[in-house]
């Protein structure tokens, strides 16, 4: 198993949740973030005055797939949530040692 | 089948053995507790518990008699413990158990109180009665006291002193308990202010965790305002607070013996169906307890709804009760002094009320009024009054509370948001009047939707949002602060009030689900008929409630830094105006979802789509005209009177910004187009009109140079102080100006002829007769044209948001003549000024002027002699030109 764990844009979390849903995978956990990549933010001037906006809002999804689905669900990641320009996010994949249901207490299968 | 307990044997009162003292018993002997036994019997009373409860009758009886069974577990325990020690000592009850509301997985709440002071024996004794307890996988809450404690009592600590109040001798000396009931009885005044002081504070921390509400969506029964922690705190108040309570204490018994027998009932279920100490009504519970306890309905969503509406009946009475108590104990401070304010009104310390109930059940047009007083004197409004009110709303219908146009002036007035606003409007809501002005409302009244993300009850929602914007007077947050300005520039806040107020009333029925903001604009369209609003304002409110979703829906869920986005959504705002407002709605809106919905990541989009759309609508306007908004092209052709010709309208309006139409109605623009009829070069046609306090002039004039600036110059001249204007030039040399002003030294109020004088004189500057720089020239040296600069002013200068105009924003402390001067040196740096925005919002001006140079963007030379200019003309250098 892998933990995904993709840094979209805020406008394309519901085509990156659908693109993994044609996939069946299953749960995930979406959190409102902010950060920066090389995207370092811009200078917006409001009356004149100006502010920084460097950290910029994104959305991390995190879902946790069978090792046979990964490279699937990272390039479905990746077509849903790009747009072609600097800010369209990262994908990081990270292994799973082992999983519970909580409620039942079951293991899943690694 | 009644199953209520009724225990006799080994736990009822008569179990009670008040002569028993644990010290004398020391050499007599008691059979041994048999554990297995006690768990078997606990076991058994609990399953009898379980049933009663899942049967509906779990309430006060049954709770009565299982404090008694556990009376008996506790008394059998300090008897096997006794021979442990030759201590006096008493155990008590103590909480809910003290109070014989003793719930099924409650915490079982003891004191241990010794005469002297505690040893190895008295230790043992302790273990030897709570042990077994704890064996009984019971929650054990156990104070262990020396009498000494009891010398010295520190009514700084209410818990304790509160717990002592329930305190109920199980077994042991019950003399013991004397002393202390002595000393409780003879704290003096300040001890008891203290602990009341102390008891507030309490409730305050409470009912912050719950947001001030009662009307949640799955209450805490115990712990929620309203719930059972709310009736021990007035039972204390009213103990604490002595004979002034005496009036208080008789007149709730009846409502508070009601409204705990009902908590107690539910709270039963609520551990019977949970298996713990769960106090909490969620969704799915509410099904098992509507049911259990045989609500009235026809299904299980009925049956769930008459018993919330049970529920909030219940909690508004508990609630209503405590804050009364909570104001008699600590009065608020009213911003006004007590006395008379009126002939009809007068400030007591309970609130404001009627001077003659009387006489104001025959006159509602006094209710509406005492509220917006109680805002403006920052007190609450009296039961008197409140109960005047309820008790005669059925007599009046919304178009007799809104008769007259003072009627409908008073509650504009007192929905401007101000601090206490959403406190009166509770007031208002609880006793009826707000429905009766809004039966919009009714709908959504204790309207419960379930979904994930809402906390609260529709209509709580709706007056939330309310207190949401109130709260921008005082931003708690630097990110907050940014919004709080907003609102500081609103014209008209009111009508943001009016919409938040009928945002969800779609909510109502089948009908609330996604479309609920177009069935709300539906319903808020007769509700501002009613107010008889103007035009403008009538828009605005539809306007709001129509697309309250909207701007959510960009910030977090479109890509903002595609600029099409945002020229979309500023084209659906159209104007700065209503983006203010949607911004804020929108703010609010979130906010009251419930506590945790608003995190600063949608502040922080918000506030960027905010930012993005206003420098469209300002900056960005210039470079798309009415003929590319065929829509609103269509609709002002079909709507033309008879005298207008659709030729005549398309060639007036071929070369204005599309802005143009989200500004003016569709009557002001059909007059524009009269007043271009026959203008002919060096004549300008113009309309001087008063509404309310502010004066509009609309000229219409073919173009020349330092026009802009002349005509700004004359209404100086007169005195006139510039709120906000449009000026728009178009390609062909055609020029609009719309100013807004007051009369500041009321020439136009003081001279008949005066609006006369005024058009005569523009009439003579345009046809270059006049020298207006010589006409001011003695004015700029008053002092009133000297004002001291509070904050340094701000140019920006811009080439990148339009493709036609470089555009010059500017921020300032206004003065009078200020736009005159600034628009002079633009022509005297032989630049056109083909668009201008003009606003001043509080001692701030911001003007936006659309500039080009031989009909091209001025290149960083000009940008910077301009600039120059304009500064020397800021800083008050150069203000004789």
């Amino acid at each position: 198993m892998k933990l995904v764990k993709a840094i979209v844009r805020p406008n394309k979390v519901d085509e990156v949740r659908d693109a993994l849903e044609t996939l069946n995978v299953g749960g995930m956990t979406v959190t409102e973030v902010r950060g920066h990549g090389r995207q370092k933010g811009h200078t917006a001037i409001y009356r004149g005055r100006e502010y920084d906006v460097t950290l910029l809002p994104k959305i991390c999804i995190d879902v946790v797939i069978a090792n046979d689905v990964v490279e699937d669900a990272i390039q479905a990641i990746i077509r849903a949530g790009r747009t072609g320009e600097i800010g369209d996010g990262r994908v990081f994949v990270l292994p799973v040692e082992q999983s519970y249901n909580i409620r039942t207490g079951e293991q899943d299968a690694s | 089948m009644n199953t209520t307990l009724h225990m006799a044997a080994g736990g009822g009162a008569g179990d009670h053995e008040p002569g028993l003292a644990v010290g004398d018993t020391g050499a007599v002997e008691h059979p041994p507790v048999r554990r297995g036994e006690l768990a078997a019997n606990l076991a058994a009373t609990r399953r009898e518990f379980a049933l009663a409860a899942r049967q509906g009758h779990g309430g006060r009886a049954t709770q009565r008699a299982y404090a008694a069974r556990m009376d008996g577990i506790v008394r059998r325990l300090v008897r096997a413990a006794s021979t442990l020690t030759d201590a006096r000592l008493v155990v008590c009850a103590l909480g809910g158990y003290g109070r014989q509301t003793l719930c099924l997985h409650s915490d079982v709440d003891l004191m241990i109180l010794f005469e002297e002071r505690i040893g190895p024996n008295e230790e043992r004794f302790v273990n030897a009665v709570l042990q077994p307890l704890w064996d009984l996988q019971l929650v054990v809450g156990h104070q262990i006291r020396e009498l000494a404690d009891f010398e010295d009592l520190d009514s700084g600590n209410p818990e304790f002193l509160l717990a002592l109040l329930d305190a109920r001798p199980l077994a042991g000396d019950e003399s013991l308990l004397e002393p202390v009931a002595a000393r409780l009885a003879g704290l003096d005044e300040g001890d008891r202010a203290r602990a009341v002081d102390s008891l507030i504070d309490l409730i305050e921390q409470r009912y912050a965790q719950f947001n001030g509400t009662i009307y949640q969506l799955e209450p805490d029964i115990k712990n929620a305002p309203g719930g059972l922690r709310d009736l021990a705190a007035l039972r204390y108040l009213h103990t604490l607070g002595g004979e002034r309570f005496n009036e208080d204490r008789a007149s709730a018994r009846d409502a508070i013996a009601e409204a705990e027998g009902f908590l107690l009932t539910v709270r039963a279920v609520l551990h019977a169906e949970s298996g713990r100490d769960a106090n909490v009504l969620t969704h799915d519970l509410q099904e098992r307890v509507s049911t259990t306890l045989d609500c009235p309905g026809a299904g299980v969503q009925q049956q769930v709804e008459a018993l919330m509406g049970a529920y909030f009946r219940s909690a508004r009475a508990t609630a209503g009760a405590l804050a009364r108590a909570r104001r008699r104990a600590r009065p608020p401070a009213a911003i006004a002094a007590p006395g008379r304010t009126s002939r009809h009104f007068e400030i007591a310390p309970e609130g404001i009320r009627f001077a003659d109930a009387t006489t104001a059940a025959e006159r509602p047009s006094l209710w509406v009024e005492i509220f917006r007083l109680a805002v403006v004197a920052g007190c609450p409004v009296s039961e008197q009054a409140l109960d005047c009110i309820e008790q005669n709303l059925h007599r009046f219908g919304p178009d007799d509370l809104l008769a007259t146009e003072a009627d409908r002036q008073q509650l504009r007035a007192l929905l401007r948001p101000r601090p206490g606003l959403y406190a009166r409007l509770s007031e208002m809501h609880d006793c009826g009047l707000l429905m009766r002005l809004f039966p919009e409302l009714e709908g959504i009244h204790c309207r419960v939707i379930r979904d994930f993300h809402h906390k609260y009850t529709v209509d709580e929602h709706t007056l939330l949002t309310i207190r949401g914007i109130e709260a921008l007077w005082n931003p708690a947050t630097p990110a907050r602060r940014r919004f709080g300005a907003i609102l500081e520039e609103l014209r008209s806040p009111e009508y943001l009030t009016l919409a938040l107020l009928l945002h969800d009333v779609g909510k109502a029925g089948e009908a609330g689900g996604a479309d609920h903001a177009q069935e709300s604009a539906r319903l808020a369209r007769a509700a501002v008929e009613r107010l008889d609003l103007a035009a403008d304002a009538r828009h605005a409110v539809e306007f709001l409630v129509r697309n309250h979703l909207a701007m959510s829906r960009v910030a977090f869920r479109r890509d903002l830094d595609d600029p099409h986005v945002v020229a979309r959504f500023a084209h659906l705002v159209g104007t700065e105006e209503l983006l203010k407002m949607l911004c804020l709605m929108t703010l609010a809106d979130v906010e009251a979802v419930s506590s945790s919905t608003l995190t600063p990541w949608k502040e922080e989009l918000l506030w960027r789509l905010y930012v993005d759309t206003y420098n469209h609508l300002t900056l960005g306007y210039g470079d798309e005209l009415v003929p590319q908004d065929p829509a609103g092209l269509a609709v002002v052709i079909a709507g033309r009177p008879d005298d207008i010709a659709e030729a005549e309208l398309t060639s007036f309006l071929a070369g204005l910004p599309r802005r143009y139409l989200s500004l003016f109605g569709l009557a002001s623009i059909y007059r524009h187009v009269r007043l271009a009829r026959g203008l002919r070069r060096d004549e300008v046609h113009s309309v001087l009109e008063n509404h309310d306090d502010v004066w509009e002039l609309t000229i219409v004039t073919l173009d020349k140079p330092f026009l802009f600036s002349n005509v700004a110059g004359v209404l100086s001249y007169f005195g006139m102080d510039i709120h906000r204007g449009q000026a728009m030039t178009t390609p062909g040399g055609l020029v609009l100006d719309v100013f807004e002003f007051s009369d500041a030294q009321g020439f136009l109020r003081q001279n008949p002829g005066a609006t006369g004088e005024i058009t005569r004189m523009l009439d003579r500057v345009v046809a270059g007769w006049v020298d207006v720089p010589a006409l001011l020239r003695g004015r700029e040296q008053s002092v009133l044209y000297r004002r001291r600069q509070h904050e340094a002013p701000r140019l920006t200068f811009d080439n990148e948001h339009s493709q036609k105009y470089t555009v010059v924003e500017l921020v300032a402390d206004d003065a009078p003549g200020l736009l005159h001067r600034v628009s002079r040196v633009v022509s005297e740096q032989g630049c056109d000024l083909d668009l201008a925005l003009i606003a001043t919002e509080g001692r701030k001006a911001i003007d936006v002027l659309h500039l080009t140079r031989s009909g091209r963007k001025l290149v960083d030379a000009e940008q910077k002699a301009l600039k120059h200019g304009l500064e020397r003309v800021l800083e008050g250098a150069d203000e004789t030109r």
